[in-house]
């Protein structure tokens, strides 16, 4: 049976998987969490947002470590075999990271992207065009210093370990402001609510968190 | 999900689809990786990033979203 995996547990709480309709392959400390699936055939948005759901599942009930969507094992047996290779880092980040939620703070610019690369404008050349590069590399950078200043606000206001924040500035022409913050189960809706009261002071972002999820931009070392 | 925005103007169409980008971004890009047999390819990974708020629009996280607006 070809099995998709979902998320890595502790063997002792592999027996979640009965009331999830799951399959559970236990190593010696960790198992491995997996749905039946047809991996004949490209997925779609719907299957991505049926292993959101699975994972919720899951990290509701238990810690765990979600898996990157898409690996599929022909049986049991090959998944077993993986699994029981990479046990003593699952093991480790299952304890490091497991029991912890992740919180997706998103920072969108309000304006309409003057800087994305889909801003058309009537071909030109010459001078005007080198001055209207100019003016875009210029607004970009100035984005840039922004959105750190941004990082820099949401950072001095947030109580956390710099190993539980990571970010991204502009990885998108709409979001100055990409971070992930790896918190207690107790400490979401304090987080949160700080989050929203930062957020609510810069004029220019509007500040999305959403959460509290799986630890997916933890479950791994950078 | 909760967004913060106090008396602002409304979020344009490109705010909404900023929530669900960010769980996409995870799902396919984070989390443990175990190496398969096989790798599931996601039809249309463009069509999802582009075009979340129309082909997803279900989602109970846009519909949050959107209720916030």
């Amino acid at each position: 049976m070809t099995l998709l995996l979902r998320a890595i547990v502790a063997a002792d709480d592999a027996g979640i998987a009965t009331d999830l309709g799951l399959h559970a392959v236990a190593g010696a400390h960790v198992a491995a969490l997996a749905s039946a699936c047809e991996a004949t055939r490209a997925a779609t948005e719907t299957e991505l947002l049926d292993h959101h759901r699975v994972i919720q599942a899951v990290f509701e009930r238990v810690g765990c470590l979600p898996a990157r969507f898409g690996s599929v094992f022909l049986d049991e047996n090959v998944l077993r075999a993986r699994l029981i290779e990479r046990e003593p880092d699952f093991t480790a980040a299952l304890a490091r990271v497991g029991h912890r939620c992740e919180l997706a703070i998103t920072c969108a610019w309000r304006d309409d992207n003057p800087t994305a690369a889909t801003a058309v404008v009537p071909a030109i050349r010459g001078r005007a065009y080198l001055e209207r590069g100019l003016a875009r590399s210029r607004r970009e950078r100035e984005r840039e210093r922004r959105a750190d200043e941004i990082v820099a606000r949401l950072l001095g206001e947030l109580p956390l370990e710099p190993a539980f924040v990571r970010h991204r500035t502009c990885p998108r022409p709409a979001v100055a402001v990409s971070m992930s913050a790896l918190v207690t189960r107790d400490e979401v809706e304090e987080t949160s609510s700080r989050i929203e009261r930062v957020g609510a002071q810069l004029p220019d972002v509007t500040t999305v968190v959403q959460g509290p999820w799986a630890p997916y931009t933890f479950a791994v070392s950078e | 999900m909760t967004t913060t925005g106090g008396r602002r103007p409304p979020r344009t169409p490109h705010e909404l689809d900023v929530p669900l980008v960010e769980l996409v971004d995870r799902l396919l890009s984070r989390g443990v990786v175990l190496t398969g047999e096989l790798t599931i390819s996601v039809s249309g990974v463009d069509l999802i990033y582009l075009g979340l708020s129309v082909v997803l629009s279900s989602v109970d996280t846009i519909r949050r979203a959107g209720a916030d607006v």
